[in-house]
């Protein structure tokens, strides 16, 4: 972690030089003209016209009905909150695994298992879960016996609860096969220096170990944020589209059973790319914090 | 030097988190085996030839996408860090539009920009299939790299570019024989991650015609009722044997020399 | 910096060697659709190729060759279970050699649409050549269907068919209730039966009134035993009102897997849906599919030809199929009514045992397409008012 001073800084550097960086990244921008600005291309254009093919500016303008705007909302707070919790939880698990003392085939079983587990979703996913936790579910039939009757005391998974921990089952994964790297990543010759200068747990935890990995941490919360935001067939399977989420409105307009107005679609799918975009700001707004405060 | 042994603490998150994944997949067993006779729901997927044919297509795509997909995210991210950090922004902004692109948006955008000239790749089998890659590309690189992002972050980079660069290497040497081997357990990340969407994925491998695992699976699956959960459970299984193979390929097998410490 | 030259070469010759086998393997793997897409092109530019070959002794014997050269039909949205379409598939490939490839089995009328307008300018396997869709999806996507009268028309019902010969009704079925006899032995025998206190909990849509075709139809047909008519669908939507009111609706969408685990007990889905899926579990758990005593609602479905379908002749050759007595019949075999029956009836080609398989279904009522539409923008539009179903509390 040694900065090396003046090494690709770039201010005292001439403006061309700087071009002359960006074309490095040539490969990846031309890759993602051809392969996601082709469909972002059509969702733009999409989104102006009407049922008719005409170009209007009410698509966007029904975005503000209460409708849509709750949905918006719901799946804002349905993906911060498995994003948070997923990201906490996460990393403690991982942490266990590589750093906890854990013996070392845990680590691999967790590393693989995670890598199905984050992409064990839509309709199998939520069947597991009706068919554990729903009212015939193995769980919540077995609670009975023992004489508890969780339905009894409100609970239910077909909820904005129930989905979110349906949604933490990708989430988990996600984060612990994201951050394993980082923590990897974490010398044990630090702690050791730490300890030596008789910093506590909490104080290396504090003042070394989450400075570290405070922007990997949040990129990954962010990544976390994107993949529930846009998920859409384990909500519809789990509560059949009750809970308001946008992608589930997405897929009624342009791909559901009755006359549908895709331009409205193709506009809520343009606000997830705002959202998307709010979020990378969000993220470097709180990072360049974090660095300053680091130095 | 002490030796960090296993917390209780850490043992209970772990034991929660077993318990967490484990009850669904069982209870979707206990589901499938109802089935009569019991297994019938799983031999009826096997039987059929086309599984293996399917799945070793998935495979091989598979494969495919993971090497492309690195060999495109890997250069970037390495680049943003080193040389251009004023475009990480824009970059990771990019990698984040896979999630508000519906699937079926994404393919049918695709075929329709690719099934006529100047690039009709729809108009042939091996164009279809590079299209599918390509598609793939798309859908794992949110996850590809940020798992390569991170891994860039935890090695110093900067030091490593400049002592190759010291003793006269080019780029390519760089990151092929100095960044890469210090990226291993971010790139066998990547490629679960890659993987596990590539077998299960539907939709474009379905819309493009090819003869994928995914859109097999879900044919068996139709309007049945055990199927569908045999079938998920065949899909895990075989997804996961999948991953210890990449870990398994992937392995450190550099000899390490313990002196106490968690590693 | 630790790394070890061996190992890295190693590592790069494998992962050379299985890109290039898979590079391999892909050019020698056998497409889904075996049909070489590269013989005999038809013009798929957009330009209908609408016209009837000149006259000859036997048209049929033509259609056939030419679909046979064009050696493929790709169709989209068509389960092996509904309507039995595994058997009419396996009847056209068998009797006219002509190969079928199905996209998507579960896509929706909505996504069968997209996919013609996507693959406007590709011959490829991907362009769907047919397509089966929803009743209100006939006449307001004409433009992209190719007009075609089959040799049956005059006996397809006027009210089931465009008079231009865009799009045709195919067969029917009537909204029904399907019960998973081992969680509920008691099943619903008339629509006024679902506000029972015995079924709390276990009354489900197949999919989302607000947006799925069967959902949706089964709101409007409960407006028809309470006091509605085709014309007034409201009291459907007060009706399901009272059902989650009474704490009996439970929001999920009902499918084989949770109607048969018991998430979702009595399902509101089509006659042959139900009757298909009741034979397919052969009592294990016997599945019960009654028909209303009341309002029974019909449920049409049309097929159209996609105006740029690569093969459209492979595509004319399947509606000949289909409108025959054969196809037909083999419709009805999946517990669907054909759009012919009353015709085939008449000329007495239906076998005793296929007709009394069918539910008694007399009294169905069907809509016309302004009706329909009428009534499903209602119910889209007033589920969530009316029925306040974001608040859906299960009962203990």
């Amino acid at each position: 972690m040694t900065a090396t001073a003046g090494q690709g800084a770039p201010l005292a550097r001439p403006v061309r030089r700087l071009s002359w960086s960006w074309l490095g990244l040539l490969p990846f921008f031309l890759f993602a003209i051809f392969f996601i600005g082709a469909p972002i291309t059509y969702l733009v254009i999409g989104s102006f016209q009407d049922k008719t093919g005409q170009t209007t500016l009410q698509n966007y303008a029904d975005l503000a009905t209460p409708s849509i705007s709750n949905a918006f909302l719901t799946s804002i707070e349905v993906s911060l909150v498995t994003a948070v919790i997923g990201g906490i939880f996460g990393f403690l698990l991982a942490y266990a695994v590589i750093l906890g003392g854990l013996p070392r085939v845990l680590r691999d079983a967790l590393m693989t298992f995670s890598g199905v587990a984050s992409n064990f979703a839509g309709v199998p996913l939520a069947l597991a879960f009706i068919f554990t936790l729903g009212q015939l579910g193995m769980i919540t039939v077995w609670l009975k016996g023992i004489g508890i009757n969780p339905y009894q005391s409100g609970f239910t998974i077909y909820s904005k609860i129930g989905l979110e921990l349906v949604y933490l089952y990708f989430q988990f994964p996600l984060m612990v096969l994201i951050i394993a790297p980082a923590i990897d990543g974490l010398r044990p010759e630090w702690r050791e220096a730490a300890e030596n200068m008789g910093a506590s747990s909490r104080q290396y935890w504090q003042k070394v170990a989450l400075p570290i990995l405070f922007p990997t941490i949040l990129g990954t919360i962010i990544l976390l944020f994107g993949n529930a935001f846009g998920a859409q067939a384990t909500a519809y399977q789990l509560t059949s589209g009750l809970i308001p989420l946008v992608p589930l409105l997405i897929g009624n307009q342009i791909a559901g059973d009755v006359l549908h107005n895709p331009g409205l679609g193709y506009a809520m799918a343009m606000g997830m790319v705002f959202i998307m975009a709010g979020s990378i700001i969000v993220y470097t707004v709180l990072q360049r914090r974090a660095e300053r405060w680091r130095r | 030097m002490k030796r960090r042994r296993g917390g209780i603490a850490w043992w209970l998150v772990f034991l929660l988190a077993v318990l967490y994944f484990f009850l669904p997949l069982v209870a979707t067993l206990d589901f499938a085996l109802k089935a009569k006779p019991p297994f019938s729901a799983f031999t009826n997927a096997v039987q059929d030839p086309k599984f293996f044919s399917s799945l070793l297509y998935s495979l091989v795509i598979g494969v495919l996408t993971i090497v492309a997909s690195l060999s495109l995210i890997v250069p970037t991210a390495y680049w943003v860090q080193l040389k251009v950090p004023r475009a990480r922004s824009l970059v990771e902004f990019v990698t984040l539009l896979p999630f508000v692109i519906p699937a079926v948006v994404l393919v049918f955008g695709l075929i329709r920009v690719y099934s006529q000239p100047p690039l009709p790749f729809t108009h042939t089998d091996i164009g279809s299939s590079a299209l599918l890659v390509a598609g793939y590309i798309v859908l794992s690189l949110p996850y590809m790299y940020r798992a390569v992002d991170t891994g860039l972050r935890a090695i110093d980079i900067r030091s490593l570019t400049e002592a190759a660069q010291s003793m006269g290497a080019g780029w390519v040497t760089i990151i092929w024989r100095v960044i890469l081997p210090n990226l291993r357990v971010a790139l066998l990340s990547g490629a679960f991650l890659t993987l596990a969407i590539v077998l299960g994925e539907f939709t474009i491998a379905n819309f493009l015609a090819r003869p994928a695992f995914g859109p097999y699976l879900n044919l068996l699956s139709q309007q049945k009722a055990y199927e569908p959960a045999a079938v998920a459970l065949i899909s895990f299984g075989l997804t996961w044997l999948a991953m210890i193979a990449i870990a398994f390929i992937g392995r450190d097998t550099r000899t390490r020399i313990e002196i106490g410490g968690a590693h | 910096m630790e790394f070890d030259p061996t190992k890295q070469r190693a590592r790069a010759r494998a992962l050379g060697l299985i890109a290039a086998a898979g590079l391999l393997a892909a050019a020698c793997t056998p497409a889904a659709s075996t049909a070489p897409s590269a013989a005999t092109p038809t013009e798929a530019a957009g330009s209908p190729a609408a016209s009837e070959p000149a006259a000859s002794v036997d048209p049929m014997a033509d259609l056939i060759a030419a679909a046979q050269a064009e050696g493929m039909l790709t169709t989209i949205a068509l389960p092996d279970d509904w309507c039995n379409y595994a058997g009419v598939i396996q009847g056209f490939k068998d009797k006219y050699n002509v190969p079928v490839t199905v996209l998507d089995p579960g896509a929706s009328s909505g996504v069968e649409i997209e996919a013609i307008k996507a693959n406007m300018n590709n011959p490829g396997p991907q362009a769907p050549d047919v397509v089966d869709v929803g009743f209100s999806f006939g006449e307001d996507n004409k433009d992209l269907f190719l007009p075609y009268k089959v040799a049956t028309w005059d006996t397809i019902p006027e009210a089931a068919k465009s008079a231009d010969g865009n799009w045709y009704g195919d067969y029917y079925g009537v909204m029904s209730f399907e019960t998973n006899t081992a969680i509920q032995p008691d099943p619903p025998k008339d629509w006024s039966d679902l506000t029972d206190p015995k079924y709390k909990g276990q009354i489900a849509l197949d999919g989302d009134p607000r947006a799925s075709n069967q959902a949706i139809q089964a709101v409007y047909a409960s407006a028809l035993a309470n006091g509605g008519s085709l014309d007034n669908a409201q009291p459907g939507l007060d009706f399901w009102k009272q059902i989650v009111d009474a704490d009996n609706f439970v929001p999920v969408d009902a499918n084989p897997g949770t109607i048969v685990q018991g998430a979702t007990p009595v399902a509101m889905r089509w006659s042959y849906n139900g009757l298909a899926h009741r034979d397919a579990t052969a009592g294990n758990p016997l599945i019960d599919v009654t028909i209303p005593a009341s309002g029974r609602f019909g449920g049409v479905y049309v097929q159209a030809i996609s105006k740029y379908a690569p093969h459209p002749n492979a595509a004319k050759l399947w509606m000949e199929y289909l409108y025959s007595d054969e196809g037909q019949l083999l419709w009805l075999k999946g517990y669907c009514n054909p759009i012919r029956y009353e015709d085939m009836v008449k000329r007495n080609v239906v076998p005793a045992d296929l007709a009394a398989r069918l539910p008694d279904t007399t009294g169905a009522v069907f809509p016309t397409p302004a009706q329909l539409a009428a009534a499903t923008k209602l119910i889209t539009e007033g589920w969530d008012k009316t029925t306040g179903a974001t608040e859906i509390t299960i009962p203990k």
